[in-house]
């Protein structure tokens, strides 16, 4: 079922939301990929400072590049149309405009939140969290001559990024006179490039450091404040008594992203980072065409990390965006505009935000995947897709009676991606397969519609099949989801018109699974023949 | 649909006292069709309302809106960019309608425009009769398609009480009495022996606002909720 290809014209113009280290390497490459690309940054600066001149020397090149536009102290307040034509409204102050974009990177940042609460501590003079240390090194101002004892690890699980930061500080208060630094920690995590070398560092220099599982106990009495700890190598308690005690922070997604995600159509995982975990996307795929995600956006990552997500992300713009002429199927879904009563059903399945409306329900070309979970979810048939109209799906289940005549007669409705292709891989390698089978190609498995099930039962079928890919790498995300949830409903209206529920069955496959397929569907029949006999 | 009827204008207009600027919302849907709550009522209610401020030396500022229908958030959600420029909203639509544009601007008032009625069907333009209270556990099937919640003024379920009058309801003798329309539907039907079939009291007590999830979507809305 090979679809008739058509080229539609698209927007080429891309918006980089977000003015830190990796927004500005977005629009870096990206526009040196050809396109005209909008930064903004919702501060009235671009990129943080560092402790290198690479960021630096970035931002310069981005302020000189004709091709991009930076809008600092601005915020996206509005995100309509589709991919390959956006229209954002962008807010700079009161001031509002509407541009038209093909592609939108979001490249936002990093939070975070102090975790004192988790070591019983309030803030003060002598107690300041990991980001107040940061700013009085960067202002030169932590006095000389202080024993400053960190506390990390034990109010979260620790992180590189965590550690990075603790490292780089007793870096910059080996430069301050007459420093002691104590460094009571849960677990060192060091799998990021350099740290090794600055933790070994910073042994080296003097610092100690205290590894134990069990928090240690802080006492603050006024002035006097104490660290108490049963070191595992000495085997005693060990008292310190600081100056000055730092506090880890909590690295958490930017709180911006709720917010993003609901205009961009996009879907957040649950720690609010901007990619869900689902191989498909990565490594800066979101799950809309034409949006795509790059460093801290898409999870925990460093400026470091951020900045090679670039040039993936010009990478997939410019296979996105071409040169503005897009190739779409012809086969996409289609709405009969009779029918279509605007429910909103459509709106709210679509995966790939490929659904808006007018006074009926607009399916866009350039952002359609074909995956039919829209068609199979509007209630009034509004919508048919292609090749896969429900008057086809229903001629194959037809055809398979007439045809088969073997019993007893199983249907399987195979996504195209994985079912499909288990089921050709059992009979090439001569598995064994029942003879009465009839795989029935869905383009996704969410375009399994019931009533094409319950068609299939009504024709005669002794059972039904439904193959899906497996939760988390289906291509339209969510298809094998309603699959299983279809599935479990009509499961129920069996049982309520007497047929085994396992004349259904629902299963997830990957498309090397052709020995699990040929398991799975002469168990079901054998069990539908031993219920016969 | 859900039939309204206008809110009689002095109310309206007393609600809306000492606001300036107000924006009226028409529903396309129901109101729409029951000619209670449309595009056009919703202009006429501003015009309406400019004439009387006017006369009263205390002139107001108008807009008018339609949206597809103010029970889902996404048609509302058409209004953001228009909502800030004034101080009040009227909301033509059902109570659900209005509750939900209250509930997406809370920070605005919101009025109703008109009073929400009942469930019912057009007899002709302009001619609404009720047919449905939402009892929420549908009798029709053995009473013939005519039910007695909404027809029988004492919404019995077991046939009529003692005052049935003539084909007429002890209330009113322009009223029909709800049991002797389904005696004679049964009987035109050959199914009288639906009418010996006991019906279990409604249980009106304790009345909760009522969340439906249709079949098949509990799994998808938890899925939505964990979110």
């Amino acid at each position: 079922m090979n679809a008739d290809k058509k080229i539609i014209r698209i927007a080429t113009d891309v918006l980089v939301i977000g003015g830190g280290t990796a927004g500005v390497a977005a629009a870096n490459e990206v526009a040196g990929k050809g396109y005209k690309v909008v930064l903004t940054s919702k501060e009235d600066k671009v990129a943080q400072e560092t402790k290198n001149g690479v960021i630096a020397d970035m931002v310069a090149k981005a302020e000189a590049n004709a091709d991009i536009e930076i809008m600092k102290n601005t915020v996206v307040a509005k995100v309509m149309g589709v991919p390959g034509d956006f229209a954002v409204t962008l807010k700079t102050g009161d001031k509002a405009v509407e541009r038209k974009f093909g592609a939108i990177v979001v490249a936002t940042g990093l939070t975070t939140k102090v975790l004192n609460d988790a070591y019983g501590l309030e803030l003060g003079p002598k107690v300041i969290s990991q980001s107040q240390l940061e700013a009085l090194l960067a202002q030169g101002k932590l006095e000389s001559g202080k024993t400053v004892a960190f506390l990390v690890g034990f109010g979260q699980d620790g992180n590189p990024l965590v550690m990075e930061r603790v490292l780089d500080s007793l870096t910059a208060l080996g430069k301050v006179a007459e420093t002691d630094a104590y460094v009571f920690v849960g677990d060192i995590k060091l799998a990021a490039d350099g740290l090794d070398q600055l933790y070994a560092q910073a042994r080296q220099e003097g610092v100690i450091y205290f590894k134990t599982t069990d928090a240690p106990k802080v006492s603050v009495d006024g002035d006097a404040m104490c660290i108490s700890i049963l070191d595992p190598v000495l085997r005693q308690q060990v008292e310190v008594a600081p100056d000055l005690i730092v506090v880890e922070e909590a690295i958490l997604a930017d709180e911006d992203n709720a917010a993003l995600a609901e205009p961009l159509q996009i879907e957040a995982d649950k720690n609010g980072f901007l990619q869900p975990d689902n191989v498909h996307y990565f490594p800066v795929k979101s799950t809309r065409l034409g949006i795509f995600v790059a460093g801290a956006a898409r999870d925990l990552l460093s400026v470091e990390q951020g900045i090679q997500d670039a040039g993936n992300v010009a990478l997939e713009v410019k296979k996105f965006l071409g040169d503005g002429n897009l190739e779409v199927p012809s086969n996409t879904a289609f709405v009969d505009v009779d029918k279509c009563t605007v429910c909103l059903t459509c709106y709210r399945c679509c995966p790939h935000g490929a659904i808006f409306w007018d006074s009926r329900a607009i399916i866009a070309e350039a952002a359609c995947q074909g995956c039919g979970i829209c068609a199979s979810e509007c209630p009034n048939d509004a919508i048919q897709l292609g090749d896969y109209a429900d008057e086809a799906m229903a001629k194959a289940i037809q055809d398979g009676q007439g045809t088969s005549g073997k019993s007893p007669w199983i249907v399987a409705f195979c996504c195209k991606n994985s079912g499909l292709e288990a089921v050709n891989m059992a009979k090439t390698f001569g598995y064994r397969v029942p003879a009465g089978l009839q795989a029935i190609e869905v383009p996704c498995a969410g375009k399994i519609d019931m009533d094409y099930v319950m068609d299939a039962f009504v024709q005669g079928a002794d059972g039904v099949m439904l193959l899906t890919c497996h939760n988390g790498n289906c291509k339209s995300d969510k298809g094998a989801l309603y699959a299983s949830w279809r599935a479990a409903e009509i499961k129920k209206m069996l049982a309520s018109v007497g047929l085994p529920e396992d004349r259904l069955v629902c299963a997830s496959l990957a498309n090397n699974m052709g020995r699990k397929f040929s398991e799975i569907s002469v168990e079901m029949e054998r069990s539908i023949k031993k219920a016969s006999s | 649909m859900i039939v309204a009827e206008k809110k009689p204008f002095d109310e309206i207009s007393g609600m809306l006292a000492g606001f300036d600027k107000v924006l009226t919302v028409g529903c396309k849907t129901c109101v729409a069709v029951c000619l209670a709550g449309g595009e056009k009522e919703a202009v006429l209610l501003n015009k309406e309302l400019m004439l009387a401020r006017k006369v009263a030396g205390k002139p107001i500022e108008t807009g008018a809106a339609l949206v597809e229908r103010q029970c889902d958030m996404e048609f509302l959600a058409e209004l953001d960019d228009i909502v800030g420029q004034y101080d009040a909203i009227v909301s033509m639509a059902c109570g659900a309608g209005v509750q939900f544009m209250a509930e997406r601007y809370p920070e605005k008032p919101v009025f109703p425009g008109v009073n929400t009625t009942f469930i019912g069907v057009n007899r002709d333009v302009g001619w609404y009769e009720e047919k449905c209270r939402s009892c929420g556990n549908c009798l029709l099937g053995v009473t013939g398609g005519i039910c007695p919640i909404t027809m029988c003024a004492k919404s019995l379920m077991n046939g009529p009480c003692g005052g049935t009058n003539q084909t007429s309801c002890e209330i009113n003798k322009d009223q029909p009495c709800a049991w002797y329309a389904i005696y004679k539907r049964l009987a035109g039907q050959n199914r009288l022996d639906n009418i010996l079939k006991i019906t279990e009291i409604m249980d009106w007590r304790n009345n909760v606002p009522r969340t439906i999830v249709q079949p098949g979507y509990e799994q998808r809305k938890a899925a939505f909720s964990e979110k």
